[in-house]
């Protein structure tokens, strides 16, 4: 099954991600395998984790995300987790998760600059 | 959901009701007039204590209610479960110690995130944890 609400969408070289609003651990677990099957299936060279909508980052969710980063690392990808709430940032950090490793940006728009370096002629 | 009341026990005994506590809970703390960054908190840490509910003991229950601790109003959570209990506390307090597998920051991350937090365990009984978050007025 795939997790509902998740977004998947090719841009470019690169997969557009879109995490729902409120998932539960399947839905995480499931949304990790999405991404990965699709790395395969489109062959992308980058992930865009957009997190704008999710309101809860816990411990679950920031240990799935930092795996899959990994995982796509090893498939030979690059990971943006893009638009974290500042909610969600002052939570995550007091909570004491260790997102330092991961490329990070304010919003989708600024990560596809970030991995523009995918795009066919890209600039940057 | 139960607006209008000022305490409510929810039930956890599958990962399902992960996303009922945190839904009453952010419904509950946002009526209360906790702000954004203060709800997260709260549902943040509500969500570390009711996973680790059912990862190691499988069920137990959540109650949530409206406390009054020094002339400061706040939200009281209570988590209750009949598990295996917690073998030494100040060890389970540590950053990065953990029996499950995870990452070992729930109970401290979650001292963090409150004003108040107490463990009440026993080994083979179970373990008793109150949260506190209080209101802040200028």
């Amino acid at each position: 099954m795939i997790a509902k609400n998740t977004s998947v969408i090719k841009i470019y070289n690169t997969l557009l991600v879109t995490v729902p609003a409120d998932p539960d651990d399947n839905t995480i677990t499931e949304l990790q395998e999405h991404v990965l099957e699709s790395m395969e299936k489109c062959v992308a060279k980058g992930v865009i984790l957009d997190i704008s909508m999710v309101e809860t980052l816990d411990s679950f969710f920031a240990r799935t995300i930092t795996e899959t980063i990994q995982m796509v690392a090893v498939m030979g990808g690059d990971t943006v987790i893009a638009g974290m709430r500042p909610s969600v940032a002052i939570t995550a950090i007091q909570l004491g998760l260790n997102l330092g490793n991961v490329r990070t940006a304010l919003n989708v728009e600024l990560a596809l600059d970030m991995v523009a370096d995918f795009r066919p002629g890209g600039q940057k | 959901m139960m607006t209008g009341r000022d305490a409510c026990e929810v039930s956890i005994d599958s990962e399902n009701e992960m996303i009922s506590v945190r839904k009453v809970i952010r419904n509950v703390a946002t009526e209360m007039g906790f702000g954004v960054t203060d709800v997260t908190r709260i549902v943040t840490a509500a969500s570390e204590l009711t996973r680790n509910i059912f990862l190691y003991a499988s069920s137990g229950t959540m109650i949530w209610r409206t406390c009054e601790v020094n002339g400061n109003t706040g939200i009281e959570l209570i988590f209750e479960d009949h598990g295996p209990g917690i073998a030494d506390i100040e060890e389970a307090m540590q950053a990065g110690f953990t029996t499950g597998g995870g990452l070992g920051l729930g109970l401290p991350g979650t001292k963090r995130l409150m004003d108040d937090m107490e463990i009440k365990s026993q080994k083979g009984e179970g373990t008793v944890i109150t949260i506190r978050k209080y209101l802040r007025r200028c």
